[in-house]
């Protein structure tokens, strides 16, 4: 298996290349944070920037979410897990980004640990362990060994199996308790790559669809309401849940509906950048009504 | 010579505090540790770092009623303001009882905050010293201690045997007559906060800097979400909306933050903070030099939470660093 050295000095290398030819006018990776231990988000834009890329299992953030702001460059490089490469498809398919500004550098991911202030788990993250594939499904360059392709579940984590089998009155109280506790500081929504609307609907004031009021009901709005706008989007990079200050488990909330949408229409979210998801495909024989 | 109380006496003090008084103290919720109003003393963890969010909402809430307005019978009628009740908050570091008296400068500055104000005077501060600093935390540096008894009404240190308890104010000895605490000779004991920077130039350099491409760059990898400032004990920026149903008007103050997109759009669609880089600057002036040419005392606490919770570790201490160095000319990461 590569080892995560040689993952890194493959990244730096290919990203002084596309740098100093003038390829590329920025790369986005990752660099160590400054707790010594995980890792943050890095954008080089000088060659010498590159010797500062890392790539390890710390590697948690889904880096596309900052293509949107970088419209206005003429291309550029990024490093992507399979997570985020689903999301690069995602964008592609919306009409968000142009293919031809993009160089991919795809990592054969090695599944990313839980991470938090100077601590990096000892188990992968719900999401790496049921990982369909190492390999991510769009790429220019590929960083690392295909050879290494763990067996993985292709379902939805155990913990939306868990949460469903519970009663709805119990979900209820679960999800109350949790939304409670919201503080709307919409860190899910920033870090998502798929939350990209310039004018959020919770921001809308006419006509006002949410408020501005932190409660539990309006987070519960707010909280639903979102995951609604991700069904057959969300391509499960769960770092909506690892951003919440408060630890809501967004990903289970998330995860259910990507469990849905895969039971009814066969469907995950980033596999093509070509596919028309169900929620924008009209069939004349579609189903009407549950239990139809 | 200290005032030594038990972990038994002091949970039954409590016990007996809660029929008179309203307590909010750090209780966990999975694993999130977090200052609520209790119901029983059950709910109360002893065994934290600190609360994921400032105590500061206790007295700027997030979501608060400034008054409500009802028309009928041909008059206009302000409804009676809400009751504010006695209250104890219990378990607050020194960090975040720091934040609460950096508060108090813009919150009670005449014409003070009415119900902050009330709040503030109701309230009984009982502050726990920590024992264990994170590596995040540099309060040090920023004109605190995690031993610093100076903004709390009452002191409380873990020791062994229990808790040694200094009262502070008159109101903290008032309170801690119905307790049954005994003299101890057991000294407080030594606490230092593992980080330490240095702040020397902080307030020459700033000023300087303004323009440096260093916001740009390090605003590539802010979120502009309201993560910081909404678990930060310092930051008070907020929206205020009047809501209207048939002839009853509620004017409600939220928390906002200053990072937000379009937080400083004004009608018309002029924005002076149109870019990320400038709205990431506006946070760390606010706090690090608006602030203290204001009010005297740099605006940040240093509890660590921005630096622990920042999604893409956006880190005051390296800021705190960076702008003096840019003053110098030395390079930053």
């Amino acid at each position: 298996m590569t080892g995560q050295k040689d993952l890194a000095d493959q990244i730096r290398q290919k990203t002084r290349e596309l740098i100093s030819t003038g390829a590329v006018s920025c790369a986005i990776g990752y660099e160590r944070a400054t707790d010594g231990v995980t890792s943050r988000p890095l954008f080089a834009y000088q060659s010498e920037d590159c010797d500062s890329f890392i790539f390890d299992q710390t590697c948690t953030h889904n880096l596309t979410r900052f293509l949107r702001d970088k419209r206005d460059a003429k291309k550029i490089a990024i490093v992507v897990k399979p997570c985020d490469a689903r999301a690069i498809n995602l964008l592609l398919l919306e009409k968000q980004l142009s293919r031809d500004k993009l160089f991919i550098i795809g990592v054969v991911c090695p599944g990313i640990s839980q991470t938090s202030w100077e601590h990096r788990g000892q188990e992968l993250q719900p999401r790496c362990q049921s990982c369909p594939t190492r390999v991510p499904p769009v790429y220019d360059f590929l960083v690392g060994d295909t050879a290494y392709t763990p067996s993985s579940s292709n379902q939805p984590y155990t913990e939306v199996d868990e949460m469903e089998a519970k009663t709805a009155k119990e979900r209820s109280a679960f999800w109350s308790q949790q939304f409670s506790l919201c503080i709307r500081c919409y860190a899910c929504r920033q870090i998502c790559p798929a939350c990209y609307c310039s004018e959020c609907f919770v921001e809308q004031l006419d006509p006002l669809w949410v408020g501005i009021r932190i409660d539990p009901s309006t987070n519960q709005i707010w909280n639903l309401g979102r995951a609604f706008h991700l069904t057959g989007r969300c391509v499960s990079c769960d770092e909506c849940h690892r951003a919440c200050p408060v630890g809501i488990p967004l990903r289970l909330l998330n995860g259910r509906l990507v469990k849905e949408v895969l039971e009814l229409f066969d469907f995950r979210a980033g596999e093509s950048s070509e596919v028309t998801p169900p929620f924008a495909t009209y069939k004349k024989d579609e189903k009407l009504g549950i239990g139809e | 010579m200290t005032q030594l109380i038990t972990k038994a006496d002091l949970l039954s003090w409590l016990f007996q505090l809660l029929k008179t008084h309203v307590i909010v103290a750090p209780t966990r919720i999975g694993e999130t540790a977090l200052f609520q109003r209790i119901t029983a003393v059950e709910q109360i963890t002893l065994d934290y770092s600190n609360a994921a969010i400032s105590p500061k909402g206790w007295f700027f809430p997030p979501t608060e009623t400034l008054f409500t307005v009802e028309k009928g019978d041909g008059q206009t009628h302000l409804l009676p303001a809400r009751v504010i009740e006695d209250a104890v908050l219990f378990g607050i570091r020194p960090c975040d009882a720091q934040g609460i008296a950096l508060m108090d400068r813009p919150f009670l500055q005449a014409p003070a905050d009415i119900e902050y104000q009330r709040r503030r005077d109701q309230t009984i501060l009982v502050g726990l010293s920590c024992s264990r600093p994170s590596s995040a935390c540099f309060c040090t540096s920023v004109g605190s201690a995690p031993d610093d008894p100076a903004n709390v009404d009452i002191l409380l240190t873990q020791v062994e045997q229990g808790y040694l308890v200094q009262a502070v104010t008159d109101k903290g000895r008032a309170l801690m007559s119905g307790s049954s605490s005994t003299e101890s000779q057991i000294s407080l004991p030594l606490v230092s906060c593992t980080t330490v920077i240095s702040t020397d130039t902080l307030q020459k350099a700033a000023p300087q800097i303004f323009s440096d491409p260093y916001w740009d760059r390090l605003a590539d990898r802010c979120l502009q979400c309201n993560l910081c400032a909404h678990v930060c004990p310092t930051c008070y920026c907020f929206d205020i909306r009047d809501y209207t149903d048939k002839g009853k008007i509620e004017r409600v103050r939220t928390w906002e933050s200053c990072q937000s997109r379009g937080f400083t759009r004004i009608a018309g669609g002029y924005d002076p903070r149109p870019t990320k880089g400038a709205r990431l600057r506006q946070r760390f002036y606010h706090k690090l030099f608006y602030f203290p040419q204001e009010f005297g005392s740099l605006g940040c606490t240093g509890c660590g939470r921005c630096v622990r919770l920042c999604p893409v570790n956006i880190d005051i201490r390296e800021v705190i660093t960076a702008i003096q160095n840019l003053k110098r000319g030395v390079a930053n990461g």
